[in-house]
């Protein structure tokens, strides 16, 4: 022990690796080396039970030519499109609301987020019976109340069931959204809009020229986080619509996940993950990109 | 001068404000009610849903029927060991790379901020690969080490860590205090507002995980409740009652850990957002 303490005097790095090791070992282990590990699979015919033998590019070159790869990339992007102004106004808007001084605020709060806190399993399972067509919640408000006649087959149609995902994924994850806006809204010092009223600006005016200008650096935020959340989108699909009708709604995520568990083809799927991953990183450098030319 | 509100604008503000809030929890509160019914009761009018009888049969029937009671020790498992061992190993970490000064630190924060950017969804093929040739496809350490390795706690902590004042540093040197003394008797203490905020929330996140447990679980008995759940959704039974009630079975904690700990829940997502 006195050898160690004198090395480490000599070696600080010594005494800071029984602090780092521990996370150290799990996060090279579980994190960093599958991805490595994952683009050595992709170079090979890989089975669930063990590794057929090295074809150097192939799934990449069979990945470029397959059409159902291509559109569930498109389904992914789609997802991306809709739900990306959707979740992030839709947070912005919530915590306006929620930010109002205004009796049972915290109720307010509680009300859009609490949905958040529920597994996707049973945010998606409420959402399958809340669209049913026959004996749902949605169909029979429509029918009592609002006059409709016809029974609506949401997820029978392509828009229909792009609609009910992204409304699932509004409806689970915008108080994520407005929980961070709500912060930035709490850090605009209350003396600009002291200042504001006494030059007699509206309601409106303040709005417009001192909230929302004060919340750009926060939307850049949220936008960021919202984007990749959705290219990640598996779950509420898959348990919602099951990419269905046919492969209409189905996301990269899913076809990586059926080609490598459901058709035994583990390589094709690491090919296919791997691109994925890629994506992920431009996207990520892109926006990083965009976002420090906009600060300078 | 005054430029107060209308009447008119105020209710307005107020009955809109309410009614999206009470849309929100619509659909929590039918889950609710819809598992107080009566098995295999149909309704003929929307409102009947909300309206009495109400009976605990459920609950029991699916108790009897399915595991759920043993989803519910799975999730629990998994869930409390996660949290824990996020905590200890991300705060020896945080605390290292705050504290002690060697050589090429920046480098090592850098190597393990960089996972936040590489996405469970994009390594789970590698990752069975793993699990599976370690021998913990379908064991609780299967479930639990892939989610240790997310190092946001680290980047949250370490940020902690920087604001406690060196002086404390030194003076417990003074009276001979040794590192890990020091990470135990003053960094974790005043710490503990971020560390309950990280260990609620990652409690939460792994209670709800689904991809990996999907993914990684073979046999029903080693289920998490999220993975079981969906095995009692079926779209073409018009019978509510049963899938509802084990979605509220799975929902109950997280709402309960939510309604108790929102401060510091909110907390935890305000770190995540700004440092994500």
């Amino acid at each position: 022990m006195k050898f160690y303490n004198q090395l480490s005097d000599r070696y600080p790095f010594l005494k800071a690796l029984p602090f780092l090791l521990p996370f150290a070992i799990v996060y090279f282990i579980f994190l960093i080396f599958p991805i490595f590990r994952g683009f050595w699979m992709s170079l090979h015919r890989w089975t669930m039970i063990r590794n057929m033998g090295f074809v150097g590019l192939d799934n990449y070159l069979y990945m470029i030519k397959d059409p159902a790869f291509w559109e569930s990339l498109g389904n992914t992007l789609m997802f991306v499109i809709l739900s990306t102004p959707t979740i992030v106004i839709g947070g912005l808007v919530l915590a306006l609301l929620a930010n109002q001084k205004i009796k049972g605020q915290l109720f307010l709060k509680i009300a859009f987020f609490l949905p958040y806190v529920l597994s996707v399993a049973v945010i998606s399972s409420i959402m399958v019976y809340f669209f049913q067509p026959h004996s749902g919640l949605l169909n029979g408000i429509l029918q009592s109340y609002f006059g409709v006649e016809e029974t609506i087959f949401w997820l029978g149609e392509a828009n229909l069931a792009w609609f009910v995902i992204v409304f699932a994924t509004l409806w689970w994850t915008v108080g994520f959204n407005m929980v961070l806006y709500l912060a930035a809204l709490q850090d605009i010092p209350e003396s600009f809009y002291e200042a504001a009223e006494v030059d007699g600006a509206t309601k409106l005016q303040q709005l417009l020229y001192i909230t929302l200008p004060s919340l750009k650096p926060i939307t850049w935020v949220v936008t960021l986080l919202q984007i990749i959340f959705s290219f990640k989108i598996f779950s509420q699909v898959w348990l919602i619509t099951g990419g269905g009708p046919g492969t209409e709604t189905r996301p990269i995520v899913q076809y990586i996940y059926e080609t490598s568990f459901k058709q035994n083809s583990m390589g094709y799927g690491a090919a296919m993950a791997f691109a994925f991953f890629i994506i992920l990183v431009i996207v990520s450098m892109i926006q990083i990109y965009l976002r420090n030319r906009k600060e300078v | 001068m005054e430029n107060k509100t209308s009447p008119t604008a105020k209710v307005l503000k107020y009955s809109f404000s309410y009614l999206l809030a009470v849309l929100f929890i619509f659909p929590i509160l039918w889950m609710l009610f819809a598992s107080l019914k009566p098995s295999g009761y149909t309704v003929s009018k929307i409102v009947e849903w909300f309206l009495p009888p109400y009976s605990f049969s459920n609950y029991f029937e699916v108790i009897d029927q399915a595991p759920v009671l043993k989803w519910m020790l799975n999730s629990f498992i998994v869930s409390a060991s996660v949290t824990f061992v996020v905590i200890v190993f991300d705060s020896l970490a945080a605390f290292a790379l705050s504290v002690i000064d060697f050589k090429h630190k920046n480098l090592v924060f850098v190597l393990f901020t960089i996972g936040l950017m590489v996405p469970t969804e994009a390594n789970v093929v590698a990752l069975f690969d793993i699990v599976q040739k370690l021998g913990l496809i379908n064991t609780y350490p299967g479930l639990i080490l892939p989610r240790i390795a997310i190092p946001l706690g680290i980047v949250i902590l370490k940020e902690f860590f920087d604001a406690i004042p060196r002086d404390l540093i030194d003076s417990a040197r003074i009276d001979g205090c040794g590192l890990f003394r020091i990470y135990y008797s003053i960094f974790m203490p005043l710490s503990k507002a971020a560390i309950a905020s990280i260990g609620i929330f990652t409690f939460i996140q792994a209670w709800n995980a689904f991809l990996w447990p999907f993914i990684a679980i073979m046999t029903k008995e080693m289920f998490t409740l999220p993975v079981g759940v969906p095995t009692f959704t079926d779209a073409y039974t018009p019978d509510y009652s049963i899938p509802m009630t084990v979605n509220m079975i799975a929902s109950l904690p997280a709402i309960a850990a939510f309604l108790l700990f929102q401060k510091q829940i909110i907390q935890g997502i305000k770190f995540t957002g700004i440092k994500g």
